[in-house]
């Protein structure tokens, strides 16, 4: 048996959770630890708080590969987990629909699987070359990130 | 060469890669430089562009060749 399942996937599927959880659980886990990044409607506080639909586009090879790395360094930072996905989703998405997931198995619920999805998602979003277009009431635009890569990322 | 385009870039260029012309090895600083004077309308996002060589991230000294793939895009917003 394959202690340390890793999936990857850049997809314009649904997310299938219960899918990922079965895929991650070996006979070792009695965790798993589930991070799942939905489309946010309203964001209070914004200039403009309303967000009708989110376009995501990817670098799909760079994209794949960044993933990749991402589940490396979980394992190393994180040496109590066994098994990993990352499924990041591009296309159209609506309001509410997950877009993301980060899914980590480890035997019990101290073993670092919070913070390794916690690690992930964080990563993701800072390396991973994905950007989304945000439609709101008033017309569309790029969002874009703040983190600067450094050498090593 | 081929210079694939993403996000705000690619809707500026109205492309999905723009062509240059480059026959020898440069620095990502100097092809910052061609790609603005060659391909005018990206000028402006040029600076705060991330490069990408060979689908790893790339830094002002690296060097880069005519052979590589190279990309171009703002910096990341996926999640």
């Amino acid at each position: 048996m394959n202690d340390t399942p890793t999936l990857i996937a850049l997809t314009e599927a649904a997310i299938d959770l219960n899918a990922l959880q079965r895929a991650v659980t070996t006979d070792l886990d009695g965790t798993v630890v589930a991070f799942v990044g939905t489309v946010r409607g309203v964001t209070p506080g914004a200039a403009e708080p309303v967000t009708t639909r989110l376009e995501y586009e990817a670098y799909a090879a760079m994209a794949e590969s960044k993933l990749r790395q991402v589940a490396e360094e979980m394992r190393e930072k994180f040496a109590g987990i066994h098994g990993i996905a990352l499924t990041q989703r591009v296309g159209e998405m609506a309001v509410g629909e997950p877009v993301v997931a980060v899914v980590v198995s480890c035997g019990h619920r101290g073993g670092g699987a919070f913070e390794a999805a916690r690690y992930g998602i964080d990563r993701l979003k800072q390396i991973v070359p994905v950007w989304k277009k945000e439609t709101r009431p008033d017309g569309s635009a790029w969002v874009e990130g703040d983190y600067v890569p450094a050498r090593g990322d | 060469m081929k210079i694939y385009l993403f996000a705000t870039l690619r809707d500026r260029a109205r492309a999905r890669s723009i062509e240059i012309s480059l026959d020898k090895p440069t620095t990502v600083a100097e092809l910052r430089q061609i790609i603005a004077a060659q391909h005018t309308t990206l000028a402006e996002l040029l600076p705060q562009a991330l490069v990408a060589v060979n689908q790893e991230f790339a830094f002002d000294e690296d060097t880069v060749s005519p052979d590589n793939e190279v990309a171009l895009f703002p910096p990341v917003s996926g999640g």
